[in-house]
């Protein structure tokens, strides 16, 4: 399991990244999706999760969608306009993240 | 597995318990909750070990608590929604108050406009001759003399200075001279146009003055004699549709003039707005060689390095070096400036920033009356008081009614709220209030302006347009809600909440003492501005009403007699056959300002000319038989002119100055008095001119009463000029004016027919204490207006706070006069308290504004009196509303709810 210090900065771009692949999804489903991808590596704590997803819906980034099931509602996100080029860049930006820090300790990337 | 409903609910409940109960946040976990638990429990747990995971997964409550908290955080940590969040309440506020609300606004608005109409004036009064490029750079020469017992300070300098200047001091790079022969009529064919702004002006007029050239060179412009540039306004008039470069005008009936320029109009803020400015080269007065009469005024431009005191010595040792000799020649070769300086008299010439001319000159020769910096520092402090008048109301209001708002700081304070935030709190708030203010002032303002204009004769508007208006807007609302928020906010935030919530404050009243401090200020400065005023206006009608020496009622001037031509006695006897006229007078010299003036030094026969003590300098008045009479002047000693005296052509009636001035031995009647004869090229030492004393005037005042009365002579002129003046006796000035028009139609045709009357004239000497009276009494009246308001307010809520002791005393028998004066009484002795402090500060302010003249009302106690009696008036009645409502109200109403 990765240690949660490398991932807090990450964590948004997780969440935009998740969100466009896969469309509309709630936030039970994003830490799933996440554990999934990551074959367990990441685990999304709630108490990173929802303040993140607030405040990316707060800025514009997220549009929210309420479904009643039942007995209980379901909030589903999705990506706005604008949250959709965010999204590309933050990956964008993250990956070219990820090759200085591969020159900064001089490790090779495999892929 | 799906959860059943019973499991659901069971969530719900125990997550609220657990204190989850942001909006949005709930719903969502209890979803997150409920999908992690039935995951568990597809993995074979029971409900309670399932959810009791899912709990730990999260924390517990703590690691819930702490989610809930994040998300609060990053939902609200946003400046955008905090401030909207004050502001929200603030608005609120205001609504529920809206009684203290609207006095707030609209003291503060009304406060704000006057303040921003008295800065857009102050502005505008020092934005004068700034236009000019070399605004810096550009020089008036300034003269002082003192000769024959006069003292002169003007802007007038000898002909040949502006010539000599740039040849003999290096320092100056061009200069020019004026000289003003009064109004001109002109026509192009054959309608004559009087003309008042005409100028005669050296050639580098235009290098000098940042004056825009539409047609014509500017350096050539005014190089020939008999040629002029003209404003657009007036090419316009006489040219309208073609262009006036190259066309010719007609002056006063005689001379030809060859427009050789057209130029900008000059700008509101000029000292000086010429519509024809004639070629000096024409005239030959500017020729004279002497500089021992000062006529011209001159200006000039000094070169970018130049220290002007530098300047200013070499003109001195220059003008020094010219009117030594020439002074010997007049008076005679023991007459050297060292004795002509040891008699007590002075020669000075001194240079004067051309951008101090509007606010800081005031010499003989102005162009235009100028303004004050006095006034302007005078009005900028009117401005911050009514301002301070205003914000004072708010605070008041704010800190009086703290006792309604304790409880809502102790629950803020309970419920976690900072002091910082409760500062913003109350601050945004008064923001929220200053903002709304200075909008509404605007339209104040904007509604309030024509009326300033018109009382101070300019054309001001609201520049909104301007970029740094609105930019200065928003900077005033800004620190006047600050300012006005600060002690409040502060005051208010204070409060502990143990003792507020227990109810132990009851700080409305008490902590009264800053308050009754502010309510004395606001009252002290309301008081200074009326008695001013009072002060002003008592002057004003001093002035009016008093033994002037002549009688100023039932006269009126005919300008530009001069156009009649020949028929001018003739025009005078038709008009003196209807019995609604008494008398008539042929002369420019009257006894008001802006009339003809001359003057020169004339000697008693029998004392030595080169003397200067002997010298005596004196108005020279031309005048005709029927001056005296048709003016109303009365004759001391002696007698009037009068034409059974053949020997009258030479023959001189003094005034009780003169007379004086001169000290004959015994009556001055019969005695000589002699002058040397002279011309426009200089005085001739040799030949000298007597006239014979028949007569002593009383002194009469020709010049505002801010001077002494002058010495003055009138002698018979063969053909005075100037004006014609008709003493009348009707109530119908319509006919007389009329009767007067139709005459000059019929004999000049073509000549406009203006005229004024002597008593208007008169007026208008003061009329810019008129104004200054007017103003002061404006904004003496919004001043207290405004502290009013705030007075209404707080007695209105004394009165709300005292509503159950009113009922308990009148249920005890208390009359309502003795509520009436209870609620009164403390507000009353405020104003007494102002009125004590305010007394000596207006004393003093009056009296200082007094000293410029020479005749003056005494400050006597009444003034005062009546002063403060107002003020306590007007606030008894303001107070006297709330409190006689209070009184009057039922006691049963305000009792019975506890």
């Amino acid at each position: 399991m990765h240690s949660p210090e490398l991932l807090k900065g990450t964590l948004q771009t997780i969440v935009l990244k998740v969100l466009k692949d896969h469309g509309k999804m709630y936030g039970y489903e994003i830490t799933h999706r996440v554990k999934e991808l990551s074959a367990d590596r990441i685990l999304l704590t709630e108490g990173a999760l929802y303040p993140t997803l607030h405040k990316l819906e707060a800025e514009g980034l997220l549009k929210t969608e309420i479904v009643n099931i039942g007995k209980r509602m379901r909030k589903y996100y999705a990506l706005t306009a604008p949250g959709k080029v965010e999204a590309k860049e933050r990956v964008a930006e993250f990956v070219d993240f990820i090759r200085t820090m591969g020159n900064v300790l001089n490790v090779q990337m495999t892929s | 597995m799906q959860l059943n409903a019973e499991h659901i609910t069971y969530i719900i409940k125990d997550l609220h318990y657990r204190g989850i109960v942001a909006e949005g946040l709930q719903d969502e976990l209890v979803d997150h909750v409920c999908s992690a638990t039935e995951e568990r429990m597809q993995l074979g747990d029971r409900f309670i070990d399932a959810y009791n995971r899912v709990l730990k997964s999260f924390g517990h409550t703590q690691g819930l608590r702490e989610t809930q908290k994040e998300v609060l955080r990053s939902e609200n940590f946003k400046t955008k929604i905090m401030l909207k969040n004050y502001l929200t309440i603030a608005a609120r506020n205001l609504r529920k108050h809206s009684f203290y609300s609207f006095i707030n606004i609209l003291g503060l608005s009304v406060g704000v406009a006057v303040c921003m109409i008295i800065v857009f004036f102050v502005l505008h009064e020092i934005s004068y001759d700034k236009h000019h490029e070399h605004a810096n750079r550009i020089y008036r020469i300034k003269s002082e003399i003192i000769f024959g017992g006069n003292h002169w300070n003007m802007t007038y300098a000898p002909a040949p200075m502006a010539a000599t200047l740039p040849l003999e001091i290096p320092e100056v790079e061009a200069a020019v001279h004026f000289r003003e022969r009064g109004s001109y009529l002109v026509k192009r064919e054959t309608e004559n146009i009087k003309e008042k702004n005409v100028i005669w002006a050296g050639n580098d007029f235009f290098k000098i003055f940042t004056v825009p050239m539409l047609e014509g060179n500017p350096e050539k412009s005014l190089e020939e004699p008999n040629t002029m540039a003209i404003s657009k306004r007036t090419a316009e008039k006489f040219f309208p549709g073609e262009s006036a470069l190259g066309q010719t005008l007609i002056l006063d009936n005689k001379w030809n003039f060859k427009i050789t320029g057209v130029y900008e109009d000059m700008p509101v803020t000029s000292h000086f707005h010429f519509d024809l400015i004639l070629s000096m080269a024409g005239l030959s007065e500017a020729k004279s060689p002497s500089w021992l009469s000062n006529n011209f005024q001159t200006y000039m431009l000094l070169h970018p390095d130049a220290d002007p005191k530098a300047v200013e010595d070499k003109l001195m040792k220059l003008v020094m070096d010219q009117v030594a000799p020439q002074i010997t020649q007049v008076f005679g070769d023991d007459f050297t400036i060292d004795k002509f300086k040891e008699s007590g008299n002075k020669i000075e010439y001194t240079l004067q920033p051309l951008t101090d001319i509007h606010l800081k000159s005031d010499l003989l020769g102005e162009f235009e009356p100028n303004f004050s910096m006095a006034y302007v520092y005078l009005f900028g402090a009117v401005a911050l008081f009514i301002l301070a008048i205003a914000c004072i109301n708010f605070m008041n209001l704010s800190t009086a009614r703290s006792a309604n708002r304790a409880k809502e700081v102790g629950v803020r304070k309970v419920m976690g709220s900072f002091r910082s935030h409760l500062v913003r709190q109350f601050l945004s708030e008064s923001i929220l209030l200053s903002f709304l203010s200075f909008i509404i002032a605007i339209g104040i303002a904007y509604l309030l302006l024509p009326v300033f204009n018109d009382l101070a004769g300019r054309q001001l508007s609201i520049p909104f347009q301007s970029i740094p208006f609105y930019l200065l807007l928003i900077g005033g609302a800004m620190i006047t809600g600050l300012l006005a928020g600060m002690y409040p906010s502060f005051f208010l935030s204070a409060f502990k909440p143990v003792n507020v919530l227990k109810g132990n404050v009851s700080l409305g009243m008490k902590s009264g003492f800053i308050r009754s401090s502010l309510v004395v200020f606001q009252f002290s400065i309301s008081i200074v501005l009326i008695i001013s005023t009072l002060a002003v206006f008592n002057q004003l009608n001093f002035i009016q009403t008093k033994k002037i020496g002549f009688n100023k009622d039932q006269v009126i001037m005919v300008e530009d007699a001069d156009a009649l031509g020949n028929n001018r006695i003739a025009y005078k006897n038709e008009i003196l056959k209807n019995n609604m006229i008494v008398n008539g007078t042929f002369s420019g010299f009257l006894p008001v300002s802006g009339t003809w003036r001359s003057d020169s030094p004339w000697w008693a026969e029998g004392k030595n000319p080169s003397q200067s003590e002997n010298m005596v300098s004196l108005q020279n008045w031309a005048v005709d038989y029927d001056y005296l009479k048709t003016l109303g002047m009365t004759i001391k000693d002696g007698r009037d002119f009068s034409e059974d005296f053949t020997s009258d052509s030479s023959a001189v009636i003094l005034n009780e100055t003169a007379a004086k001035n001169f000290s004959f031995d015994g009556s001055p009647i019969g005695k000589k008095i002699l002058t040397f004869q002279g011309d426009e090229q200089g005085v001739n030492p040799d030949e000298t001119e007597s006239l014979t004393v028949i007569g002593i005037v009383e002194n009469f005042h020709f010049e505002s009463l801010k001077e002494n009365v002058g010495s003055v002579m009138l002698f018979l002129s063969k053909r005075p000029q100037g004006y014609i003046s008709f003493r009348f006796q009707s109530q119908d000035t319509k006919a007389v004016i009329d009767l007067l028009e139709s005459k000059w139609k019929e004999i000049a045709p073509d000549q406009p027919f203006t005229y004024t009357f002597l008593d208007q004239r008169f007026g208008n000497m003061y009329a810019a204490e008129m104004r200054l009276g007017k103003m002061f009494a404006i904004f003496a009246g919004f001043a207290i207006i405004i502290a009013c308001l705030g007075l209404f307010a707080l007695t209105a809520f004394t009165a709300e706070q005292r509503t159950k002791e009113i009922g308990i005393r009148k249920v005890l028998g208390a009359s309502v006069a003795s509520i009436v004066v209870l609620l009164s009484k403390e507000f009353g002795k405020l104003v007494l308290i102002a009125f004590v402090i305010a007394s000596p500060v207006a004393w003093w302010a009056v009296n200082k504004w007094l000293e410029d003249y020479q005749y003056k009302i005494t400050l006597g106690w009444s003034l005062f009196a009546v002063a403060g009696l107002a003020a306590f008036v007007i606030a008894l009645l303001t107070m006297s509303f709330q409190s006689i409502k209070a009184a009057v109200s039922n006691p049963v109403n305000s009792l019975r709810s506890e």
